[in-house]
């Protein structure tokens, strides 16, 4: 190994040494960040809802007369427009629905069970009748669906809830919820009785830390002001039912306002600024490596030229095409080595400085480890082409110009 | 002698075309990605009332549940907004020079043309001072008197998009539209207004965009309207009472803002809430301990973190990518320098001094930063709009002068970082070496 050497010749005209170093450093330090923050966002954008999400479609429809306030009017209305919905072809099927799942928006208490004297679990709900499970595509894991009688409970009798298997074991850590009731934690009173667990289903805050914490609550959806649907189609004939959806409970009643959206769409509305911070970290990122390769050939190629002396006195002395080009290829591995060990600190560094101002991800050592290899890849590559150029040197050029 | 070294440096720029494009590149493409994410970082932090922002408050008082405090990870904060009778009951004061509670809701606008189908629109719900009190510009018109808040007369402010939807633009000031079921008359119509942040309202998103419709507050009662935007409540109603139970239960769901212009004026105004709290307390209300809060629009946006974390993140990574860019100039302009040093001999031999050669190349470097600087601007705008057009913001980022001038800040600091040392290295070679090799 020529190291020795190398590392001598470095530290003779360390200035080219020094340049590479900071910036392979301060690369590795804002990629790695960059990749971490990616990483932590893309795991938001992508982690599964429990929902049919692909196949699901909401219909939104607002009332703007008066006869919607009559009494059993908007049941009629809810009933055809469900029942013409779901023999839509290509409707697989269709519920009605308060608020929406991945959307933003929705209805939140506080439950617990009747002998946590704590202050409760957030339940996020929805209320929403007949059918829900099914539409929402849904794993119902234990116990029943919401029927007929659930919908409209006599007074004394408790609300028949449906959770995810996430929120019943909150309320009963044991994993016995099956069949008790919850109360809630400030009157104490009994707010309602566990009849069925579901596997997974996202609240509609699929963002936050209790993404995972979700309620079915049965109801007659009643509201003069908004209607709304949740429809799931069979999958792959979102495009083709999309459509005519809108006509169809136009041809109901027509005094109201329709909104067709699919569940997808509110989803990615719901993620807007997560998904343009991918993109714009991704971006960031090529750019600061083509950025940093792009110096590692100038310095490189700088170097090159002011050595073409020194190479031709080596080629005249002895040296092969291959020695020369192994010089030049160690030389850079042993520096951009060098910048990635500061460059581990660096980042390590950034990502403190991060979390506090910006509540970034922390970064684990394989993140950094798979930096170092890309980056150490990426500067050799760039190292290569001048490299090769330097072996062209003839022997010859030690005789010229002096 | 200024003039003397621009032209020598625009020389030495164009002898070697194809680094100086890389040099101008390198700064462009650094200052294009720290300007955008410096005016993400700016506009998300502004001040977007800057002639008064010290001199509106928003209301807070804890009405919240006895057992426990409204936010548990912070005990100390009172309710982010106020109930509608605690708005009421404040609203009787006539200390403030300008007062409203206000909320959004979500209404059905019916368009005077037939043809068009109805729909649905977010609309401020706000008494007349809102308009004088947060200055909000108007093409045509103006607001409603406060005699149109008592009634309430249907009157109704819209924007320049919805006076363009409705009635095709121009002075539409005494036209009509239905709104739910009431013909209201149309008082003013705005001129582009896109406070940023939205101060006035940060919970339903500071981010978004004034509402393109404003009627008096009180026709809540008419329609019976529930806020679009959050509600929270802590204790139950009689559901079956209807609205007017609803109105007078403990829900928070306004945000409520006063125009206090002297120290005096907030005394008194600080020492009325208070009293109108004491009194609460005696009718059984306000189980909490007395925390009145009234926090101007800066100090509230602090309290509410209005600033993204991500745009904090994006300004550190963006800054720093800057200071890559300038490194890589560093190595270049070595390079290109000390190929000029033959140069450089024959001029300190003719009797340059080493600060005037130092001095030549600093200004090279400066002429490339500006160059740099004024494309990355350029491209700067390009990636602003990519970003707006992302996420869908009605155009909240643009550069405007003080962005302008901020990048072409950082072009100059990367040109100064990348240029000092090549410079200091050119002008400290001894002249008879060079001289010799010719």
């Amino acid at each position: 190994m020529e190291l020795g050497p190398i590392f001598r010749a470095l530290m003779h005209n360390p200035t080219r040494f020094w340049l590479i170093t900071v910036e392979v450093a301060l690369t590795l330090a804002i990629v790695v960040n960059c990749v971490a923050i990616i990483l932590e966002q893309r795991e938001l954008l992508t982690r599964p809802s429990g929902l049919d999400e692909p196949n699901l479609v909401v219909l939104t429809t607002r009332p703007f007369t008066d006869e919607f306030a009559e009494d059993g009017f908007i049941d009629t209305v809810r009933e055809e427009d469900l029942r013409r919905l779901r023999a839509l072809p290509g409707v697989r099927t269709a519920a009605a629905i308060d608020y929406l799942p991945l959307a933003g928006g929705g209805g939140l208490t506080g439950l617990a069970a009747p002998d946590d004297e704590g202050d409760g679990h957030p339940a996020p709900y929805f209320v929403v009748g007949l059918g829900a499970i099914n539409t929402l595509g849904v794993e119902l894991v234990a116990g029943r669906d919401h029927i007929e009688a659930d919908l409209r409970p006599g007074d004394s009798e408790p609300e028949n809830l449906i959770v995810t298997q996430a929120l019943a074991d909150r309320l009963y850590p044991d994993g016995d919820a099956l069949g008790k009731s919850v109360v809630d934690p400030d009157t104490r009173e009994v707010f309602g009785q566990i009849i069925g667990i579901i596997r997974e289903m996202h609240n509609a805050w699929p963002r936050s830390s209790i993404a995972g914490l979700a309620m079915l609550r049965p109801g007659p959806v009643y509201d003069e002001r908004e209607l709304r649907y949740m429809v799931r189609t069979e999958p792959g004939a979102l495009d083709a039912v999309f459509n005519q959806l809108e006509p169809t409970v136009l041809a109901v009643n027509a005094d109201r306002i329709v909104t067709v959206r699919s569940l997808a769409d509110y989803k990615r509305k719901y993620f807007d600024d997560e998904a343009v911070l991918v993109k714009v970290l991704t971006v960031l990122a090529i750019l600061l490596i083509g950025v940093t390769s792009l110096g590692i050939i100038g310095l490189t190629s700088f170097s090159v030229t002011q050595r073409t002396r020194e190479i031709g006195t080596r080629r005249a002395l002895g040296a092969t095409r291959s020695a020369v080009l192994r010089y030049f290829v160690i030389e850079i591995w042993v520096i951009t080595g060098i910048g990635l060990a500061l460059g581990a600190i660096l980042t390590y560094a950034l990502n403190y400085a991060l979390a506090h101002l910006a509540g970034a991800p922390s970064i684990d050592w394989p993140l950094i480890a798979a930096g170092i290899v890309l980056l150490w890849g990426i500067g050799l590559l760039s190292a290569l082409a001048p490299a090769f150029r330097a072996t062209l040197v003839p022997p010859v050029v030690t005789t010229r110009s002096v | 002698m200024f003039a003397y070294m621009i032209r020598i440096a625009v020389l030495s720029l164009r002898r070697n075309p194809v680094l100086s494009t890389l040099l101008i590149a390198a700064i462009a493409l650094g200052v294009a990605v720290s300007t955008a994410f410096v005016t993400v970082y700016y506009v998300y932090s502004g001040n977007p009332i800057p002639t008064k922002s010290d001199r509106l408050f928003y209301v807070q008082m804890d009405s919240w549940n006895p057992d426990r405090p409204y936010a548990r990870s912070r005990p100390e904060m009172p309710p982010e907004q106020i109930t509608y009778r605690d708005m009421q009951g404040i609203m009787t004061s006539d200390i403030a020079t300008y007062q409203s509670g206000m909320f959004v809701a979500s209404l059905t606008i019916h368009p005077p043309e037939e043809e068009q189908r109805p729909y649905r629109e977010r609309v401020r719900m706000c008494f007349a001072d809102f308009f004088p009190m947060f200055e909000v510009p108007f093409t045509y018109g103006g607001g409603w008197g406060r005699d149109s808040d008592r009634g309430p007369e249907p009157v109704v402010v819209i924007d320049a998009a919805t006076n363009d939807r409705l009635f095709g633009g121009g002075n539409s000031v005494g036209k009509t539209v239905r709104i739910e079921d009431r013909q209201f008359t149309v008082a003013g119509v705005l001129a582009p207004w896109r406070p940023s942040p939205r101060f006035y309202d940060t919970h339903t998103g500071a981010s978004q965009v004034p509402e393109g419709f404003y009627m008096p507050f009180e026709f809540v009662r008419e329609f019976e309207v529930e806020t679009a935007g959050n509600l929270l409540i802590w204790s139950d109603y009689d559901e079956t009472g209807g609205f007017e139970e609803f109105l007078a239960s403990e829900a928070i769901w306004i945000q409520m803002w006063v125009q206090l212009d002297t120290a005096e004026q907030r005394q008194t105004y600080s020492d009325f809430l208070d009293a109108y709290v004491m009194e609460q307390k005696n009718l059984g209300r306000f189980g909490r301990p007395l925390n009145n809060r009234l926090l101007d629009v800066m100090e509230w946006f602090k309290d509410q973190e209005v600033v993204p974390e991500e745009a904090t993140g994006l300004l550190v990574l963006s800054l720093l990518f800057l200071l890559v860019c300038a490194v890589n100039l560093i190595g270049i302009l070595l390079g290109k320098f000390l190929t000029r040093a033959p140069e450089v001999g024959v001029r300190r031999a003719l009797g340059a001094s080493r600060a005037s050669v130092f001095l030549q190349h600093i200004v090279e470097c400066e002429l490339v930063g500006v160059v740099g600087g004024l494309f990355g601007l350029g491209l700067s705008a390009l990636f602003l709009r990519l970003i707006n057009r992302l996420l869908d913001n009605s155009g909240q980022f643009g550069l405007d002068l003080p962005m302008i001038s901020a990048g072409i800040g950082l072009a100059l600091v990367a040109g100064l970082v990348a240029g000092l040392y090549p410079a200091w290295r050119i002008c400290r070679l001894a002249p008879a070496i060079h001289l010799k090799l010719q």
